[in-house]
Parts: structure tokens; sequence; C-alpha cells
């Protein structure tokens, strides 16, 4: 089992980690990745200039880590890997990857799509946008929050089945 | 006697009104965190908005604290507002 999460300021390739991922891979028989991109535009379709992500000392790193955990407890999988940028990037840039392998498919879809509803919503970080007239800092939305709490809710509901 | 003063941290949106630190003496017993968030906001009256808007959590020595945790002149104090990666 693995699970690797990093922090950087730099751009980073998203396929070259997909690719380095599935060959430090066994015999699983699934692997899913998302990559998520910073948009050239705004909510209000106003261009945006650059995304920048504030982090706080080693508090982001640790929650990203404390969320890969919870994901390999929760679901089947056998390596992870998280990649999250800092600082200031450029639409069209990576600003986040995640792969999971698992033997089977359910539980790498599963896992990859709750690492990034956690991500959006408990990962220590703060965004903005910047556009032609200043900045806007960007929080999780309703929808966000909702993603995230299905989990908790489908967790309630396990527990009492079990 | 030296009187210390404790360096808060303002994360995100919080440090737009003024500036990433804001400096505050604590009573040697401490303060718990809906306190401390009082006292910054009457000192600093440019935070009232940011304060009393959205979930703030205070972070105390890199680890993120419920509000019944005490905070004591000598810590590494932040407070965030709500966060969001991804």
């Amino acid at each position: 089992m693995s699970c690797q999460v990093e922090l950087t300021e730099a751009g980073f390739d998203p396929a070259a980690r997909l690719a380095t991922f599935s060959a430090s891979l066994g015999d699983e028989g699934a692997v899913v990745s998302f990559t998520g991109r910073a948009r050239g535009k705004a909510k209000d379709g106003n261009a945006v200039g650059a995304l920048v992500l504030e982090t706080y000392r080693g508090v982001t790193l640790a929650s990203m880590q404390a969320i890969a955990g919870d994901a390999h407890e929760r679901f089947a999988i056998t390596h992870s890997h998280v990649v999250h940028r800092a600082g200031r990037i450029l639409p069209g840039e990576a600003i986040v990857f995640v792969a999971t392998a698992s033997p089977h498919r359910r539980a790498a879809f599963e896992a990859a799509d709750y690492l990034m509803d956690r991500l959006k919503t408990e990962a220590v970080f703060w965004k903005r946008e910047e556009h032609g007239d200043g900045a806007s800092w960007i929080e999780p939305t309703a929808q966000d929050q909702k993603d995230t709490v299905r989990w908790l809710q489908s967790e309630g509901e396990e527990n009492a089945r079990n | 006697m030296a009187v210390e003063t404790t360096r808060v941290e303002l994360c995100g949106r919080l440090a737009d009104a003024c500036g990433p630190f804001v400096d505050l003496t604590l009573p040697v017993e401490g303060l718990p965190v809906p306190e401390l968030i009082s006292i910054l906001r009457e000192r600093f009256p440019a935070l009232q908005d940011g304060l009393s808007k959205g979930r703030i959590r205070a972070c105390i020595n890199e680890t993120i604290v419920p509000n019944e945790a005490i905070i004591r002149p000598g810590d590494t104090v932040a407070l965030f507002p709500p966060v969001s990666g991804g």
C-alpha cells in the first residue's frame, strides 16, 4: 500500500504523474485519476488572470494527508497519489491531481471522488482569483459542501447497516 | 515586568482588512477562542466585517482547535476563514 501526498509551488505534468503512478502498481485492475485545472473565466464570465492559493505552515499538508489517510481507511484502494499546487497558478495549469488504484473499479472511482470532495471543502487553502480590477476570494459553494456531506451521510448509513 | 505580545496571523480574506498579522497582549491564563475574536473585533474595527462573516476557526501551534480551546501567551496563533482547495 502507498499513500503519497505532495504540496508544491511548482507546476507539474498530470500525465507524467499518472504514468509514474501506474508504473508503481502491481496487479491492481483499476486506476482512476482526476486533474483539476485553473479556469480562465470566473463564474460571472469575466477573465481570470491567475488563481492564487495560500497555505498555512505545516497545517495545509497535514490536512491533505489526513484526507488521503481517511480515503485508504474507507475504500479498498491499494495506492493513492495526491498533488496540490500552491502559489500563483495560470489558466490551464493543473491545480490538483488525484490518482487511486484498487483491485476492482468501484473503490478507485469512489475514493477519487471522495478525495476531491474533501480537498475542496476541508484542505487548508485559501483561493483567490486575480482579475483586471483586483481579486476575489473563492469559498466552497453550497454544492461543494453538499458533495462532502453526502459522504458523511453514506458513512452513517454504512455504520447503521453494520 | 516585560509584557509578552502574541502575534495572531490572519489567513486568507481576513488579511485584507489590516494585513496578515496583528499583535495582542493576552492574560497569562489565556483566553478561549470566541473571546480572542471579540477582542480583535473591538481593537481592530476593520476586522469586524471579516470576523463576523462565515465560520472562523482558530489554529494553535499548527493544530486546528475547537472553540473551547485556550490561547495562551507565546502560542503560535492563526485564524482561518472557510478553506477551499481543489
